[in-house]
């Protein structure tokens, strides 16, 4: 379970003169197996909480706790998955996907071992030799994906992971993406800014507005799983986003 | 496969365009050289027997023997200090503020003015020279494993720190690799300058090695030897130059064909 109470955070800008306020007393509860997508508009701050969830940054008040412990730095119990892939381009498949494991001292024969069942996973057998510059930017993003789940984490932390790729990708994307959990079933924060995105994947979806950035509301997803590749003609899926994009529409009034 | 070979064939081509550029730069040469016929400039084909003289001399050899030994202590103390200066430089932002204005002064300093001072110091042995050649050297270095550093994409080290890298693994599995294109540009730049630093040494001050051939040749109006003399520090340079670039693209592939040489 990841709780975050009262969270706060304000970016100062390099000319140390306008302050945003990135987070202004957050609240939000995340159940273990669930799969909770962060939605709003540039500069909600919906990364910023990512990234605190991650350890990689520091809030300026309140906490984030994981199954009670408060969360003081990046641990092994979570992995992410950033938008602009972040893959070493000196180092292949295999290595990027093992990097990980590289990092916690896994012997070379077995991080490479589990870095090629994961690229097996994502459906990049073939491309293990292959470097960074040499794949589309879905299959860097499956590099990505698999690097992430290579450790093996409980929380996988994805930050608009698909948002770099055309549509088509995008949606193969996702339906690997779900295809994937359904067989290693994970805690799941999936920051996006396409309301079709966050209904198709999430069990729940937590609509963030900006300046200040704050937690505006929290839509369930009772849409059946696994979500069938139809998703679309089910009645919910249109109620769900034109809800959503109702509320989009508001903040930007 | 296909990329192999197109490659060779633009190699080939290019070199062929080389070699045609340098065939029509020895035959305007020796054409103005016939037509002015002045003791002062040689023919092309008059330095070239020059120059095969001399390399059948041992006098040649000794003289690039001692010329390199200051190049090549000079340059190795110049990478082994200008590399992990500017990699410092470029993480930590207090070093940055410290060094950059000696870092400035070094660079806006002609390097030739340093030579007195340096002689008056050590002297006018091997010391001097290898410092001299390390000032020349080290400038160009440092600024581009710093830059190297600074330009390493952030989100590399955003996403080694996120999966538990500590600050050592930091350093080895994404900073140094990720500034590596630049240190090695910075010391294919370098092994330039230490060339320079080199030659002006002896011929400022220190006459020794290629540099006094250089001013003997000069002395006595012995001008085929002397642009024989001449064209052997170009062809050292040259070669230098281009073992570098090779070993550049050798450790760095994946930094595109198309960036800046």
């Amino acid at each position: 379970m990841i709780e975050l109470r009262d969270c706060h955070k304000t970016y100062i800008a390099q000319n140390g003169q306008a302050a945003v306020l990135a987070l202004d007393g957050v609240e939000l509860t995340i159940q273990s197996g669930e799969f909770v997508c962060l939605l709003g508009p540039s500069g909600c701050g919906k990364t910023t909480l990512l990234k605190a969830i991650a350890g990689l940054l520091r809030l300026d008040a309140g906490e984030v706790r994981i199954n009670g412990q408060p969360v003081t730095g990046p641990g092994t119990d979570r992995a992410m998955v950033f938008q602009d892939f972040a893959l070493l381009p000196w180092a292949n498949v295999v290595a990027n996907v093992a990097f990980g494991l590289e990092l916690r001292g896994v012997a070379k024969e077995i991080r490479e071992q589990t870095a090629r069942e994961l690229i097996h996973a994502v459906g990049l057998t073939g491309f293990e030799g292959h470097y960074p510059r040499q794949l589309s930017g879905g299959m860097q993003q499956r590099v990505g994906l698999a690097r992430a789940l290579a450790v093996n984490p409980d929380i996988l932390l994805m930050d608009e992971p698909f948002g770099a790729v055309d549509a088509q990708t995008r949606r193969l994307l996702q339906e690997d993406l779900l295809s994937v959990l359904g067989r290693t079933p994970k805690t799941v924060v999936f920051v996006t800014h396409s309301m079709e995105e966050a209904v198709r994947l999430g069990d729940r979806v937590v609509l963030m507005s900006p300046r200040p950035g704050r937690v505006r509301d929290t839509v369930t997803v009772d849409l059946p799983r696994p979500r069938p590749s139809d998703l679309e003609r089910h009645p919910r899926f249109a109620d769900l986003t034109e809800y959503l994009w109702q509320q989009l529409k508001e903040m930007q009034r | 496969m296909l990329g192999r070979i197109n490659r060779r064939i633009r190699w080939r081509s290019q070199a062929g365009l080389r070699l045609l550029s340098a065939l029509l730069l020895a035959l305007v040469w020796e054409l103005l050289a016939r037509r002015l016929d002045s003791l002062l400039l040689p023919g092309c084909v008059e330095t070239i027997a020059a120059l095969a003289r001399l390399a059948a001399s041992s006098e040649l050899w000794q003289a690039l023997w001692l010329s390199n030994q200051a190049l090549v202590l000079g340059f190795l103390l110049a990478a082994l200090v200008g590399v992990p200066l500017g990699l410092m430089m470029g993480r930590w932002r207090a070093a940055d503020r410290y060094l950059d204005p000696y870092l400035s002064i070094l660079l806006a300093t002609p390097k030739a003015a340093l030579i007195p001072i340096v002689i008056m110091a050590t002297g006018l042995g091997l010391i001097s020279r290898v410092l001299i050649t390390f000032a020349f050297a080290v400038v160009v270095i440092t600024v581009n494993a710093r830059a190297g550093l600074r330009m390493i994409n952030p989100s590399w080290t955003e996403m080694a720190r996120s999966y538990t890298a500590t600050e050592a693994q930091l350093w080895r599995k994404v900073l140094v690799p990720g500034a590596l294109p630049a240190i090695v540009t910075g010391l294919r730049l370098g092994v330039a300058r230490a060339i320079s630093g080199m030659v002006s040494v002896e011929l400022l001050l220190v006459a020794v090695g290629i540099g006094r051939m250089i001013l003997d040749f000069q002395g006595t109006y012995n001008a085929p030897s002397l642009y024989a003399t001449v064209l052997v520090v170009v062809f050292e340079a040259v070669l230098l130059l281009e073992a570098s670039r090779w070993l550049e693209r050798r450790i760095a592939p994946w930094v595109s064909q198309g960036a800046a040489r």
